[in-house]
């Protein structure tokens, strides 16, 4: 039988930001699809995902904007920044000038987001050891210096892409619990959806009782 | 994925956009970049005289610009708006003159996948309304026949 499919108690606001080229798209793709895309086209303006996580027992929906990296979109892509519950910064270990331009689009998160976002670095490509061109130390650093979390991920094999998600939405249900995410502030990025009981849960139930009649 | 076609522009960024249009448009100096930023805001408003407004800007860009990066703009951007106002059958046209230059873009097939199915669930209702004319038509015929 079919179950209710869409039963979450949250949806989570992401946005995916970093210089072109990064992979952004390739994750997201990652994420939602198990797929990588090898030739992956740059993004017009911004790309929409989603997909369905567990934490700590709550289904929470991720609503995912994956923006363009190139320039001429940076004014509009904005926009987008705003409520947003958690924010991807992705850079390219073997290309150093996607991680030097980190503190500008750190900037642009810090001041067009709340501060309870969480913000997530991730080193892309690092199944290319052989190209790298930014250190795991300094990076390390920086996200340490800057209260990021960090790790670096591969899109194309899928090491560590769902654990910066997965890691963003754990700290963002966190800070939920903690009282340090407003619900009610229109802009936290976090809609809490009353749990309603999945239609599923009654028929549940109703074999729940019979089995408990026949004994 | 349907929040492509769902997502509504704040309006204090649609304001911040036109104001910045109009100032290059009274010294007749609109550069690409703010004519494109504003068309973009206003293909995502809630009113569809917004959108159509948006859409001849992009238009006039397609024209105008002959780069091959602008045009995947505004053609995406073209067939955003367009079923944005529900004129899916343009929508389509738009998609598939993007997918003939670039087959593989999954963006753009995203959005085709979003059109069809929008295009679909409402044709079906409008298959339902019109039936329901017909069956209304029937009726009053029966009516006069048989006053007859």
């Amino acid at each position: 039988m079919a179950s209710a499919p869409y039963s979450y108690s949250y949806i989570f606001k992401y946005i995916i930001i970093g210089d072109m080229g990064v992979g952004k798209s390739c994750i997201l793709h990652q994420f939602t699809d198990k797929k990588f895309m090898s030739d992956c086209p740059h993004t017009i303006g911004v790309e929409f995902g989603t997909r369905i996580i567990e934490v700590s027992g709550q289904k929470i929906k991720l609503q995912i904007w994956d923006t363009a990296g190139q320039e001429r979109f940076r004014a509009v892509t904005r926009s987008y920044y705003r409520g947003a519950a958690g924010a991807l910064m992705v850079y390219d270990i073997t290309r150093r000038s996607t991680y030097n331009h980190l503190s500008s689009w750190l900037t642009d998160t810090r001041n067009l987001t709340n501060p309870s976002t969480g913000i997530f670095l991730i080193g892309n490509k690092r199944d290319v050891e052989d190209q790298r061109d930014v250190t795991y130390e300094e990076a390390k650093d920086f996200a340490e210096e800057n209260g990021l979390m960090f790790v670096e991920a591969s899109a194309k094999t899928g090491e560590k892409v769902e654990e910066a998600f997965l890691e963003t939405a754990k700290k963002i249900y966190q800070s939920i619990q903690d009282g340090k995410l407003d619900l009610n502030a229109a802009e936290s990025g976090v809609q809490h959806k009353p749990s309603q009981k999945p239609r599923g849960a009654i028929s549940n139930d109703q074999q729940a009782n019979k089995d408990s009649c026949s004994c | 994925m349907e929040e492509t076609l769902d997502e509504v522009v704040s309006l204090d960024d649609l304001q911040k956009f036109e104001r910045a249009y109009n100032e290059q448009l009274f010294t007749d100096s609109v550069t690409k970049e703010t004519q494109f930023n504003y068309a973009w805001c206003l293909v995502r408003s809630k009113y569809p005289a917004d959108i159509r407004k948006g859409l001849i800007l992009l238009e006039e860009l397609f024209k105008r610009d002959q780069s091959e990066e602008g045009k995947r703009d505004y053609l995406y951007y073209l067939a955003v708006g367009n079923a944005r106002i529900k004129d899916y059958a343009k929508a389509l046209q738009f998609v598939r003159a993007f997918l003939h230059i670039e087959p593989g873009n999954s963006q753009v097939q995203n959005l085709e996948t979003i059109v069809k199915k929008r295009m679909e669930r409402e044709g079906l209702v409008g298959i339902a309304v019109a039936s329901g004319f017909i069956i209304a038509i029937g009726a009053v015929l029966g009516l006069i026949l048989a006053k007859r």
